[in-house]
């Protein structure tokens, strides 16, 4: 291969290919001259949106929801989980109830949510707390449990006791289920955030989903797609860089 | 004639549990006294009771009858100036810690006169342990940096590290290439000289077995009992070369053998 084509990210590749079939799609395809819009459409409404204050608005308060209900999640079920995975019979008789919560889409909740809170951000932050804080528990409490019993038999050779078999060995094992579960809350976040807007009323960049979908405008539709794609991108980049960096032994 | 002290003194172990198809009796009335200062090797056909026994003496476990003394107390866990070795140094060693702080760990248990080793006294540990066990250059390493070889190294430098008064080792180079495990051999013989620890050795090696100890012990049975205890008089400095070719090697193992297989 010559060198040229080698040094193209191979990443970049494919979202070219992605962006062509799009727009074959749109122009000569099956849905041209329809109300579809196609790629450079939608990347034009996109530039257009950069430059719009609401969108920007928008954007703020879909990651005011995001990071403040994954930071409310975290606090509450990482230290809940902890403390349960410290005792095996709490675990279990855990474990069951948690699943059941963990299960159940935040999505269906939203009727509940938009009587009890009403459509509003402090919805949206609700919504995406009661959608991670369960795995969050449960993950943590899996990471204590699951820490070596080899690793723990070792230190009670070497005297160690209760406490800092505890601090010493079953809390960085669980540093790596935890990392695991925040990148997968991370992700979560922000799709709860930008549904509560979409359907539950609350604002942010759901709620402009919504209104450009109700007024017909397809490429800026489209366009706030293509913006929650490059954030949900970024985010989850971020949360990967620095899970490196913190278990840095994971997988190892 | 020199007196012998006993460090340690199994009397009359029994340890059963239960399992699904009954009580399970794995060790019926094991007695044995460990010389202070002696390499002990435990031999014994696979799923005798070697590990259970071993559990035991770490205090990891409650004999169900009989009892172990060390140093003339009963045991009731872990007994102080114990230090362990372990086949899976990749699960006895922490990887979220480095070579370092992973000797550092138990030294923050350890006493000198009745007092926490100051910052000064666990470096002077870490370095002579790592200087040991050939390691000097690997202080800041991360154990899955290391070769397994090394990781034992690590292993047995933690180990020394707390200058314990009773090492057990369980299977501690079943887990490494052949020409590894003959380096290691010769370290833990030159641990030996320098130190003399109590040591008891768990193995599936006659011949480790044989190389390495004051005496090997065969367990053998269902429930295990010590069915001879062989005193190994072969010279020290021993060598992987001469001592392995010396005619009364290969007696001993010969014999051992024949009491692991049964046969005699």
């Amino acid at each position: 291969m010559p060198a040229v084509i080698r040094r193209i990210p191979a990443g970049l590749v494919s979202a070219v290919v992605a962006l062509l079939v799009w727009q074959l799609v749109g122009t000569v395809g099956p849905l041209a001259g329809d109300s579809f819009a196609t790629a450079s459409e939608a990347i034009g409404a996109l530039a257009l949106l950069l430059g719009d204050p609401q969108f920007w608005g928008a954007v703020l308060e879909t990651l005011q929801m995001a990071v403040l209900g994954f930071v409310i999640s975290m606090a509450i079920g990482v230290p809940l989980g902890f403390l349960i995975g410290l005792s095996r019979f709490a675990y279990r008789s855990t474990k069951f109830t948690f699943d059941f919560f963990k299960v159940i889409p935040p999505i269906v909740l939203i009727p509940i949510a938009i009587l009890v809170i009403g459509p509003s951000i402090a919805m949206g932050v609700w919504l995406v707390v009661f959608a991670n804080v369960f795995a969050a528990a449960i993950q943590t409490a899996y990471g204590v449990r699951d820490a070596d019993p080899v690793l723990l038999e070792t230190m009670r050779c070497y005297r160690m006791g209760v406490l800092q078999q505890i601090r010493y060995v079953r809390l960085p094992s669980a540093s790596v289920q935890i990392a695991i579960s925040m990148r997968i809350a991370a992700a979560a976040s922000l799709i709860v955030a930008v549904v509560a807007g979409l359907v539950g009323g609350a604002p942010g960049l759901g709620h402009l989903l919504a209104l450009y979908q109700s007024s017909g405008t397809s490429d800026r539709t489209y366009a706030v797609v293509l913006a929650l794609g490059i954030l949900g991108l970024t985010i989850s980049r971020l949360i990967v860089r620095a899970q490196r960096r913190v278990v840095f032994w994971s997988g190892r | 004639m020199t007196v012998t002290t006993i460090a340690i003194a199994i009397r009359d172990v029994t340890m059963e549990y239960p399992s699904p198809e009954g009580v399970k009796h794995v060790l019926g009335g094991v007695s044995y006294d460990v010389t202070e200062g002696h390499y002990v090797s435990i031999v014994g056909p696979s799923g005798v009771g070697k590990t259970t026994l071993l559990r035991l003496l770490t205090g990891l476990a409650q004999p169900t009858g009989g009892e172990i003394l060390v140093q003339g107390n009963r045991l009731s866990g872990a007994p102080e100036g114990l230090a362990v070795v372990l086949q899976d140094y990749t699960r006895s060693l922490m990887p979220w810690l480095t070579v370092e702080k992973n000797i550092a760990l138990p030294l923050r248990n350890a006493r000198l006169d009745n007092a926490r080793l100051s910052k000064a006294q666990v470096r002077e540990r870490i370095d002579g342990a790592l200087a040991e066990v050939g390691l000097e250059g690997n202080a800041k390493a991360y154990p899955w940096q290391l070769s397994g070889g090394m990781q034992q190294r690590v292993s047995i430098a933690r180990a020394l590290a707390v200058r314990p008064r009773i090492l057990v080792m369980d299977e501690p180079f079943a887990s490494v290439d052949a020409q590894t495990r003959f380096d290691l051999e010769d370290l833990v013989l030159k641990v030996r000289a320098d130190f003399g620890i109590t040591t008891i050795m768990v193995t599936h090696d006659i011949d480790e077995a044989v190389y390495l100890s004051d005496e090997v012990v065969v367990l053998h049975g269902r429930p295990a009992q010590v069915t001879d205890v062989v005193s190994v008089e072969l010279p020290f400095p021993r060598s992987q070369v001469e001592t392995r070719n010396d005619h009364r090697f290969a007696e001993l193992r010969t014999r051992i053998y024949e009491k692991v297989r049964g046969l005699s």
